[in-house]
């Protein structure tokens, strides 16, 4: 098994051995379902409940794949859940970008939440007294960007982490926008 | 084997026109990078795909050397890097990382840190807990000259610990001050990892 399936399986036997919380009231709601089965079956009286037992014991291949149903869903609940987290990545949150460059002409962010962009998707700061900054909603995940000073000069936001791969030579950040906070 | 042949094929088709449905949704592809530039691109692209990589942070890598100015070749070269580094982090992360976590690996990986060491964190911290921020800081305090394994225990402890996005996130900006005020990297990482209230020091002090 390749270790990315290892690594999955583990993860999967970990999240089921979670134990499951059930409310107070469950046991009572059981019971109540139990007992109502049983006066049913008891109204139908003896043939109801041989036949009841007959159905399960002529199809025992049709058992075995019920269960291999509900294995599966089960495995497949677990892998959907995580994949539903990029799935949720569309979710807009604004954010603000602020930088101070008392000198500088123009400020624009860019980065991958707009393709970088140059013209017509930059986010243009305004200034105020030599703050920059811009507000945008930025779609939920991990993004790259920097800002863009006098349409030439890249300068990385210096109270955001930094994008360790500078592949270009020019610095830029990283952002990771949330959803909600943990 | 004829079915799996068959289904072969229908993926290399279904893979094969990442890069070219690309370039049909936005002409910046087309007009900027020369052919062989996209004939190379095409290519990482779809072996990616194959991998089960997401190709969208690719795609952000050549929009980024477009915007920054790079040669066809040096961003070739960067979209090959990432894709390397992120084959690396789905490897050891599992089907169960999300695209976000690969790519924050994928940074961590790039910044010099074994991605065998985020296959530790991820089992460490199960499914639920997603790394893209504990990652990204990872590789951002190695940046700043944090060694790799003082940033690796670092980031490992406070996970492990169970510290929220929120207090890994005061971490990194601690450290940065740190560093920038003339700090060793090593000692202000292993120092703010102490310090750094967690929920399980917390319930520790209440008991």
């Amino acid at each position: 098994m390749p270790d990315w399936g290892r690594t999955t399986l583990e993860l999967m036997v970990q999240e089921l051995q979670h134990p499951v919380r059930l409310d107070e009231s469950f046991d009572r709601r059981v019971m109540v379902r139990v007992r109502r089965i049983y006066a049913e079956r008891r109204h139908r009286g003896i043939i109801g409940w041989l036949g009841a037992a007959a159905s399960i014991s002529r199809r025992p291949a049709w058992a075995a794949a019920l269960a291999a149903g509900v294995v599966a869903v089960v495995s497949l609940a677990v892998v959907k859940r995580t994949t539903n987290t990029v799935a949720a990545t569309g979710q807009a949150i604004p954010v603000q970008f602020v930088l101070v460059a008392p000198d500088a002409r123009s400020v624009a962010v860019v980065g991958d939440f707009n393709n970088w962009g140059l013209n017509d998707t930059a986010l243009v700061a305004e200034n105020h007294h030599g703050v920059w900054s811009v507000s945008a909603p930025v779609h939920t995940g991990v993004h790259r960007y920097a800002f863009l000073v006098n349409g030439k000069q890249w300068v990385a936001d210096p109270t955001a982490p930094r994008a360790a791969d500078d592949d270009f030579g020019q610095p830029s950040s990283a952002l990771v926008v949330e959803a909600s906070t943990q | 084997m004829r079915m799996r042949t068959a289904s072969s094929l229908l993926a290399l088709l279904l893979v094969g026109s990442a890069l070219r449905t690309a370039e049909a949704q936005d002409p910046r592809l087309s007009n900027r990078l020369d052919a062989p530039t996209r004939k190379a691109l095409s290519a990482i692209v779809d072996s990616a795909r194959a991998q089960g990589i997401p190709v969208e942070p690719l795609m952000e890598k050549v929009y980024q050397g477009l915007a920054m100015g790079a040669d066809g070749s040096r961003i070739v070269v960067a979209v090959r890097s990432l894709t390397f580094e992120m084959g690396n982090a789905h490897r050891v992360l599992g089907a169960v990382a999300t695209a976000d976590e690969l790519k924050a690996a994928a940074s961590a990986v790039h910044a010099g840190v074994p991605a065998v060491e985020l296959g530790k964190m991820k089992k460490q911290s199960g499914l639920r807990r997603s790394l893209t921020l504990p990652f990204t800081v990872l590789a951002d305090i190695v940046s700043r000259g944090v060694p790799v394994a003082a940033a690796t225990n670092a980031i490992k402890s406070l996970v492990g610990a169970g510290a929220k996005d929120k207090e890994i996130s005061d971490f990194q900006r601690n450290v940065s001050v740190d560093i920038e005020k003339g700090a060793q990297p090593a000692a202000a990482a292993e120092t703010r990892a102490k310090v750094v209230p967690t929920p399980k020091a917390e319930n520790r002090e209440h008991e």
